[in-house]
């Protein structure tokens, strides 16, 4: 993907008002936007694929419309083609997945007993090097607790899982419309957006309309870059200690990871699980997939997340780390995923308008030109 | 093939924007690339276009009306220049990433095209030929007024 380049050097940052009171706003009005759309969670989810997607296939769109075709058309191609492309991709995998749902309980059942019985003699293992967890008997206290779960629990709620994953579905099915329209009409509508500011503040609005389209691609590619990068080390590492369907689960893990902290767990969790049924002898092999996640979650960390991710919101790791808490404690795993983009963007709207509030002169203009025209509007009406 | 998709009706307004001086070497297709790109914009005559000293993010066409530069709350005595319909304005704060320079006013009522400065960078990578058609057209245009000041600056021989 090419790299945007500036007309001229660094990037003016006048426009942006900074400090307490926008750090303020900042965080409240994405604590206030994140408790809105917890209410609207069945629109959000798809809303937020359909944003992805818009990242992704944008790239493609712009490359066709360099063909001279014109834009609403270069999405209809775009989209229709990933459509077709989707579906011939998902027809030979159809009786696989047929029989992955029919066998699905029983799997899933078989990979919580490999899990288990990894757990327990890796409790055994303890209780033979420290003899207190022995005293404390320890691994059969912990054998009861993962019997309970595993027996009732998950049977408990599985069906109460696999209908509120059957009742998302339709709404899923509005991510790719919902990617269609921003791709045909997104520029349209902020074309629209820029027209309905007054001319005092047309310049200020550009400027933030720039701001915030660019916040919100940098994050997105920058996240599906990460997940093709993530992909290929899980599944390289996997795939080198002999694990089955390498790809399949270093790509489940790496989209896992669009969760912050969570996601990373859940699908190591996973790989340790399969791992651990797949190779029940070899308790080797259950480790280095740990030593993997650990490895590429340091990389992740240091490595390519500061140049993926990390250059897109320009925030201090603190404030950052303290927005992933503020997000899922508002609004839950949607809203782990939601606060970064959405903090960034806001970050730049209530900057901007800092700017704006901080700048009279805009004001005078903005008063100057309404009288103006009402100067106009009334001439022929003076007595 | 993809020219099929390829629209072939040319509006009044894509033919006014082909007469501006800056897109007068576009084609049909790249105009219509361009125009998804320009806002339109009105001002009365004295309104105030921008300030001297402000962040320039956009470069204006004048497409209908007049344009005074001037300096700063002075467009009688401090008049620089004046801008009719088909020429660029702002573009050197933009291209120098610099305050602008001095005030643009409105000195009639007038329709201006604006295109910004992160849709002139996005035009660099999407579509090089154009943006490099229209900074062309700006180093033309530049080279005229350095051209036009020198000759006013200096007194000819007799």
């Amino acid at each position: 993907m090419k790299k945007t380049p500036r007309i001229a050097a660094p990037r003016a940052s006048r426009y942006l008002a900074s400090g307490p009171l926008v750090w303020v706003a900042t965080m409240t009005c994405t604590t206030l936007l994140l408790l809105a759309l917890k209410q609207a969670l069945w629109l959000v989810v798809p809303f937020l694929l359909a944003i992805i997607l818009y990242y992704a296939l944008f790239p493609t769109v712009r490359y066709v419309a360099l063909k001279g075709v014109d834009r609403e058309t270069a999405a209809a191609i775009v989209s229709g083609l990933s459509l077709l492309l989707v579906s011939l991709a998902l027809v030979p995998t159809l009786p696989w997945l047929a029989a992955q749902a029919v066998s699905g309980q029983e799997a899933l059942f078989r990979y919580l007993a490999g899990g288990r019985l990894l757990v327990e003699r890796s409790l055994l293992m303890l209780e033979s090097q420290f003899g207190f967890l022995k005293d404390l008997d320890f691994h059969a206290e912990m054998s009861r607790r993962m019997q309970d779960f595993g027996g009732s629990y998950v049977k408990e709620h599985l069906a109460d899982v696999l209908l509120a994953t059957a009742a998302w579905l339709p709404a899923m099915l509005l991510a790719p419309f919902l990617a269609f329209f921003f791709l045909r009409d997104g520029r349209r509508f902020l074309k629209y957006l820029a027209e309905a500011v007054p001319n005092a503040y047309f310049e200020r609005t550009l400027y933030m309309i720039d701001r915030v389209d660019a916040t919100a691609r940098a994050y997105f590619q920058g996240l599906l870059k990460l997940t093709m990068i993530d992909t290929f080390c899980l599944a390289l590492g996997l795939a080198a200690i002999g694990m089955p369907s390498a790809f399949a689960l270093g790509l489940m893990a790496a989209v896992l990871a669009w969760v912050p902290f969570v996601g990373s767990v859940i699908g190591c969790v996973i790989v340790v699980l399969v791992a651990a049924t797949d190779f029940p002898e070899s308790p080797w092999v259950v480790y280095a997939a740990i030593g993997l996640f650990l490895f590429v979650r340091l990389l992740d960390d240091f490595v390519f997340m500061p140049l993926t991710v990390g250059r897109s919101l320009h925030m201090h790791p603190l404030p950052t780390v303290l927005l992933i808490f503020l997000g899922g404690a508002v609004a839950g795993i949607p809203g782990l995923i939601l606060v970064l983009p959405l903090a960034g963007v806001v970050m730049v709207v209530a900057g901007t308008i800092g700017g704006i509030v901080n700048d009279p002169r805009l004001g005078a203009r903005h008063t100057f030109a309404k009288k103006l025209r009402g100067q106009r509007i009334t001439a022929d009406l003076q007595p | 093939m993809l020219s099929f998709f390829q629209g072939r009706n040319e509006t009044p307004r894509l033919g006014t924007l082909r007469q501006l001086a800056l897109f007068s070497t576009l084609s049909r297709l790249e105009i219509r690339v361009v125009d998804a790109l320009l806002h339109e914009r009105r001002y009365l005559k004295g309104e105030i276009i921008f300030d001297e000293g402000e962040e320039g993010q956009a470069l204006h066409v004048v497409i209908a009306g007049k344009v005074v530069i001037c300096r700063q709350g002075d467009p009688v005595g401090g008049r620089v220049a004046e801008i009719d319909a088909g020429v660029a304005f702002g573009e050197l704060a933009l291209l120098e990433n610099a305050p602008r320079a001095l005030q643009a006013r409105a000195d009639e009522d007038c329709v201006l095209a604006s295109l910004s400065r992160g849709d002139l960078e996005s035009l660099l990578v999407t579509h090089a030929v154009i943006a490099s058609k229209i900074l062309l057209q700006l180093a033309r245009q530049l080279g005229r007024q350095l051209r036009d000041r020198s000759a006013a600056a200096e007194p000819r021989p007799l």
